[in-house]
């Protein structure tokens, strides 16, 4: 016997999916997901998740970029090898601003693009809802919510009731 | 009891118009007196005010009127609802333009002595540093086709001509598509979109050039126009949420103009702060490394005094870089800043230093004194002195804002608070980031 990863029930309509995130989240459950077709407008608010961490990882590429910038212009013309251009001086922040802005552009770009990956946990190639016997149907015109076993509030009989409670069909265990 | 409302509205609609009323006569009262002290003085100071507290609300004008071209252009569905503020808004151009009068009565002399005052290269006797008068300048005989008295008028006639056709075209389109519901206004509105961009952006574009670059006409610079165009959008996006989210709290768009129109302004917001800082900086950074001397000193005379030492312009200069640029940036990262009161407070921020921007482009002149025991032979027009100067700017930028902002108010009170029969406007009210 494989080990129980949790509960999912399935959904005909967007508004049925986002009711029953609003009963969910009021429930108290954090360890639950969502599975739509495509992205429902409010669910962020409806599921009561927080604002992406992506953005702090923007940032810090940011930053770390227009140092980085600013640190190659002075240590190529004003620590490692002097050289007077243009009649300006060897450092100056004037200057090396486009190239600081421009690293800020591109590692700021590399932290949203990592940071996506890293908030995200990818890449995953398996997930346990897969095992869902309903799952293609997900892709498709079906909407899906699932609870898992690692929830802190987490009971398989009271989770398969509020399941049902809130409207779900189909309402299955998934193994992990 | 909704009618008691209602009327209750208009009411204190029509109190507060007669307010911005009495304020915006008694505002432009003070700066005309000044300016016409001025013209009787020779002293250019009053004038520059005036200019300056015209322009802070005329470039507010064409950014909304650049934010109505780029609504429809995009099709945008979310800001239909904010649109309607703009073309209540943009009707101002008309008064805009009769404040603008009393600049061409100086430079064709029918005040004053002087008709090179505020303008220098407006008389061929006005004298420049080093000497010269402009008549024998090589630099002003080489620009005298395009900057001569005759082309400067007509211009003036063609830009406010401009503005004011497509302000009123496209608030007659959206008022009499309140009224009969019938969408080909909204396609007329966008094809006039379409010949509208490349119009406005030419007519903002010389409108800067001949008002404000002139004032030092031997200087040379390619990035103005884009700079008073970035200056302008800023301008009118703060203008914008300030309008939206008060009439939002007095009710009149109360549930309709919801956090997530706050937040798409705000964006906007931020992308054209990055792009002013970027569009100043290159300005700079251009004339900076080419180091020119026909181009340079209008720079210098920003930094320093005659006797080389920081002038108050240096100090407003970087003030610019760090509480008009990098100061809104980082603010506008956040996205808790784009709401409420948090919005409304950067985008008074931002208006104010848009004013030190237009004083830090419009101010700093060399008056040239043949006499002046230096060796440039002209002192620079420093920030702060005359101190009574800021009584011109003050009274003109409060006046021309409480014209603009009973302009605002009639255009409400006459009309609907949102484009009820706009094709999209459903799509407006409900948009959710």
């Amino acid at each position: 016997m494989t080990k129980e990863f949790g509960q999912m029930a399935l959904f005909d309509t967007p508004a049925d999916i986002f009711h029953a995130a609003e009963k969910v989240r009021d429930a108290g459950f954090k360890k639950w997901d969502v599975f739509t077709p495509f992205p429902i407008h409010g669910m962020d608010d409806a599921m009561g998740l927080k604002r992406s961490r992506v953005p702090l990882f923007t940032l810090i590429g940011g930053i770390i970029g227009f140092f980085t910038g600013m640190f190659i212009a002075w240590y190529m013309g004003e620590y490692d090898y002097n050289l007077i251009v243009g009649g300006k001086p060897y450092f100056s922040p004037i200057f090396t601003f486009p190239v600081a802005y421009e690293m800020t552009i591109l590692l700021a770009a590399f932290g949203t693009f990592f940071g996506m990956f890293i908030t995200n946990m990818l890449p995953q190639h398996y997930h346990s809802a897969m095992n869902y016997k309903n799952w293609p149907q997900i892709t498709d015109d079906k909407f899906a919510l699932m609870i898992e076993s690692k929830d802190s509030k987490y009971d398989k009989e009271k989770v398969k009731e509020l399941l049902r409670e809130i409207g779900g069909k189909e309402i299955e265990e998934i193994e992990e | 009891m909704s009618s008691n409302t209602t009327s209750n509205d208009t009411n204190s609609l029509d109190g507060y118009s007669k307010i911005a009323l009495i304020i915006g006569i008694i505002g432009i009262g003070i700066a005309l007196a000044g300016f016409f002290m001025g013209v009787s003085q020779n002293d250019p100071r009053p004038l520059l005010g005036y200019l300056l507290g015209f322009s802070f609300w005329l470039s507010m004008g064409i950014g909304m009127l650049f934010l109505i071209i780029l609504f429809y252009l995009f099709d945008a569905g979310w800001a239909i609802i904010i649109r309607r503020q703009l073309e209540h808004a943009v009707g101002g151009f008309k008064v805009l333009a009769l404040i603008f009068i009393p600049f061409l009565l100086v430079a064709w002399g029918v005040i004053g002595s002087d008709t090179g005052l505020l303008w220098h290269w407006a008389s061929h006797d006005s004298i420049l540093p080093g000497g010269e008068t402009v008549g024998n300048d090589v630099l002003y005989h080489k620009k005298h086709g395009f900057l001569n008295l005759s082309f400067f008028t007509v211009r003036v006639f063609l830009f406010f001509g401009i503005w004011i056709v497509l302000a009123e075209s496209f608030r007659k389109f959206s008022y009499t598509l309140d009224k009969d519901g019938n969408a080909s206004w909204v396609t007329k509105a966008r094809k006039l979109a379409a010949v509208g961009i490349f119009l406005c952006a030419l007519s903002a574009t010389f409108a800067a050039i001949d008002w404000f670059k002139t004032l030092e006409f031997h200087w040379f610079s390619t990035m103005y126009g884009v700079w008073f165009f970035a200056g302008s959008m800023r301008a009118a996006l703060a203008g914008t949420v300030i309008i939206c989210i008060l009439l939002a709290s007095k009710g009149y768009l109360k549930g309709i103009f919801k956090p997530s129109h706050s937040y798409l302004l705000g964006c906007l917001m931020l992308a054209f702060t990055v792009f002013w800082a970027y569009i100043s900086f290159c300005q700079y950074f251009l004339i900076y490394n080419a180091n020119i001397p026909e181009e340079t000193f209008w720079y210098n005379i920003r930094e320093l005094t005659h006797l080389g030492e920081n002038s108050s312009w240096w100090y407003i200069s970087l003030g610019l870089i760090f509480f008009h640029f990098f100061f809104p940036f980082i603010y506008l990262l956040w996205y808790k800043n784009k709401f409420g009161v948090r919005i409304i407070f950067i985008s008074v921020w931002i208006l104010f230093f848009h004013i030190i921007d237009l004083y830090f482009n419009i101010l700093p002149g060399r008056i040239t004194d043949p006499s002046a025991d230096n060796p440039l032979g002209y002192t620079v027009r420093e920030f702060h002195i005359p101190i009574t100067g800021f009584i011109w700017d003050i009274s003109m930028i409060i006046g021309v804002g409480g014209i603009c902002a009973y302009v605002f108010m009639k255009n409400m009170s006459r009309n609907k608070p949102i484009p009820i029969k706009d094709p999209r406007i459903l799509e407006s009210i409900n948009y959710n980031i």
